[in-house]
C-alpha cells in the first residue's frame, strides 16, 4: 500500500480481492516489512521499535497456521510466552479460553488432527490468549458451520464492550453490518469509503450495504433489489 | 522472569519440544548410526589397522564421530523445525509476537544445537563405556565443540529460511555437508593421502574442526590449534551476522 493512515477504533472491512488488506493486516502484525510509511497502533510504532504495538495486537489469520507438533493446550500456553505471559497467568487463560470455545476436550490432542471448526476455535483462542486491545480477525466465519458462527459473533460483541477494538474483515456483508460499528472499502490499496453502514448506503444512494458494495465495484446489475419476482 | 525472559525461554522450550515429541526420529536413529560406525570402523575395521599416528584407531575415529553427531544433528534439527514451521505458517505465531530478530535467531540456534549436544554427550557416554574414550585437553574441547555446534545451527538456520522445499535442505545434507565430513577425515589422517587429495582436504574447513575436536580427545592434530579455533570463531560469528540480518529484514520469513 503507497500509504494507509487508518484510525483503528472498531472498523470492519469490505474490499475486492486483492485491495490490500491482507498487507495492512501482515504490515500491522509484522508479517510483511512496508515499503514505507508509518503504522501505529494505539499510538505506538508497528514496524521500528514495535514490541508495545505487537503486544496490543492479536491476529486470527484466514488460513489455519497451527503448529502440528502442538497440542491444543500447548498451542495457547505457547503463544502467551511468546507474549511474555509469566506460567500461572498462562495456565489460568488456558483454562478459560479452552472453556469458552468448548476445546476442553480436546486440550491433550495434536492440533493436526482437530476438525477445520475445531481449528477455526483454537485460532481465536490463540488470538485471545494474551489480551490483547486490538484483535484482528481475517475472515474469521469463512467456511464455518452455523453454530460456531453464531457462537463467534456473540463472543466478539461481548469481548468488544468490554473494551477490545475488533478489525474485522469478512466477506459476508450481512456479518459487517450486524457487528460492527464502522466500515471501510480497501480498493487498491487506499481507502474508498469509510463510516457506518447507514452512512455508506446514502453515500452510494442505495439501500443496503451490499448495493453499496457493488455500486462501488460496479456491478450494480447484480443487486437484489433490481431482481424481478417471477411468478408461475 | 522477565517478560522478555519468559519469551525467549519460551521460544527455546518449543524448539526443544519439537524433536523431544519425536525422539526415535531426532535422538534415537542418530545414536544407532553412531553406535554402527563405532561397531564398524572400531571392532571390524579397527582389529586390522590397530594404530594410526600411535593411537588406537577407534580412539582415533571417536572423536570424528562424535563431531559429526553433533554438527549433522544441530544442522538437521534447525533446517527442517523452520522450513517445517513456513510450510505451516506456524512460524507467523512467532513472528507476530514482540520478540525481536536476535531472539528468534538465539532460539532456533540454541534448539538444534541442544539436540547436537545431547547426541554428542550420550555418544562420549557410551564411548567411555565401551572403549575408554579419554579427554586430554578439555579447555580446548569444550570451546571446539561449542563452535562447532552453534556454527552447524547458524548452518541449519540459513538452510531452513532460505529454503522453499525439503529438496532444498537434503540437497544441502546430501551434497555439500556429508561429503565434506566424510572427505574431511573422520575415520583416516590426510597424512595418508596420496596428492593432490591431501592437499585438496585442506581445503576443507570439516578437517580442522575434526583435528580441534580430535586433539580435546586423544591430544593429536594435524593442525594449528590456535589457528583453527581463531577461524571456527571467524566463521560462526559472520555466519551469525548473516543469519541475524536475514532475521531482520525477514527474508523468506515475512512477506
Amino acid at each position: 500500500m503507497p500509504e494507509a493512515a487508518l484510525n483503528i477504533e472498531d472498523l470492519a472491512k469490505r474490499y475486492p480481492t486483492g485491495a490490500g488488506k491482507s498487507t495492512l493486516i501482515h504490515c500491522t502484525t509484522g508479517l510483511a516489512q512496508p515499503t514505507g510509511g508509518s503504522i501505529h497502533v494505539f499510538g505506538h510504532d508497528a514496524t521500528g521499535n514495535y514490541g508495545e504495538a505487537r503486544q496490543a495486537v492479536g491476529l486470527a489469520p484466514q488460513e489455519p497456521n497451527l503448529d502440528w507438533f502442538l497440542t491444543v493446550a500447548e498451542t495457547l500456553d505457547y503463544h502467551a510466552g511468546y507474549f511474555g505471559m509469566p506460567k500461572r497467568e498462562r495456565a489460568a487463560r488456558t483454562v478459560e479460553l479452552l472453556e469458552t470455545f468448548s476445546l476442553t476436550e480436546k486440550r491433550d490432542e495434536r492440533t493436526r488432527t482437530l476438525s477445520g471448526g475445531m481449528k477455526r476455535r483454537l485460532i481465536l483462542a490463540r488470538a485471545m490468549m494474551h489480551r490483547p486491545r486490538l484483535l484482528i480477525l481475517d475472515e474469521p466465519t469463512a467456511g464455518v458451520d452455523v453454530e460456531l458462527r453464531l457462537e463467534l459473533w456473540h463472543y466478539v460483541q461481548r469481548i468488544n464492550q468490554e473494551g477490545t477494538t475488533i478489525l474485522l474483515t469478512t466477506h459476508y456483508l450481512e456479518e459487517a453490518e450486524q457487528l460492527c460499528d464502522r466500515i471501510a472499502f480497501i480498493n487498491g490499496g487506499q481507502i474508498v469509503g469509510e463510516g457506518t453502514s447507514s452512512e455508506l448506503s446514502q453515500r452510494y444512494g442505495v439501500a443496503s450495504l451490499e448495493d453499496a458494495y457493488l455500486a462501488l465495484v460496479g456491478r450494480k446489475e447484480l443487486s437484489r433489489s433490481h431482481a424481478e419476482v417471477v411468478t408461475p | 522472569m522477565s517478560a522478555a525472559q519468559i519469551r525467549f525461554a519460551t521460544l527455546w522450550r518449543r524448539e526443544v519440544n519439537r524433536f523431544m515429541k519425536i525422539k526415535k526420529q531426532t535422538l534415537g536413529a542418530p545414536l544407532l548410526e553412531t553406535f554402527l560406525y563405532i561397531m564398524v570402523f572400531g571392532a571390524a575395521l579397527g582389529s586390522r589397522i590397530k594404530h594410526l599416528h600411535g593411537i588406537d584407531y577407534i580412539l582415533f575415529v571417536i572423536p570424528g564421530l562424535i563431531m559429526m553427531a553433533f554438527s549433522t544433528n544441530a544442522f538437521a534439527n534447525n533446517s527442517s523445525s523452520i522450513l517445517q514451521q513456513k510450510f505451516q505458517g506456524a512460524i507467523q505465531d512467532q513472528l507476530s509476537s514482540p520478540a525481536s530478530p536476535l531472539e528468534l535467531l538465539l532460539a532456533f540456534s540454541l534448539g538444534g544445537f541442544m539436540r547436537g549436544l545431547m547426541v554428542a554427550v550420550i555418544t562420549f557416554c557410551i564411548s567411555v563405556i565401551l572403549v575408554g574414550l579419554p579427554v586430554d585437553h578439555v579447555l580446548v574441547l569444550i570451546p571446539s565443540l561449542a563452535l562447532v555446534g552453534f556454527f552447524f545451527a547458524q548452518l541449519g538456520v540459513l538452510t531452513g529460511v532460505r529454503a522453499e522445499q525439503f529438496d532444498d535442505v537434503s540437497f544441502v545434507q546430501t551434497f555439500v555437508l556429508q561429503p565434506l565430513i566424510f572427505l574431511g577425515g573422520v575415520f583416516y589422517s590426510a597424512a595418508l593421502l596420496p596428492q593432490p587429495f591431501e592437499t585438496l582436504t585442506r581445503f576443507n574447513p570439516i578437517y580442522y574442526m575434526i583435528n580441534l575436536v580430535r586433539y580435546g580427545f586423544v591430544g593429536f592434530s594435524e593442525v594449528s590449534i590456535a589457528l583453527s579455533l581463531l577461524a571456527l570463531t571467524a566463521a560462526t560469528a559472520a555466519l551469525f551476522l548473516v543469519n541475524l540480518r536475514l532475521f531482520s529484514h525477514g527474508y523468506k520469513l515475512r512477506a
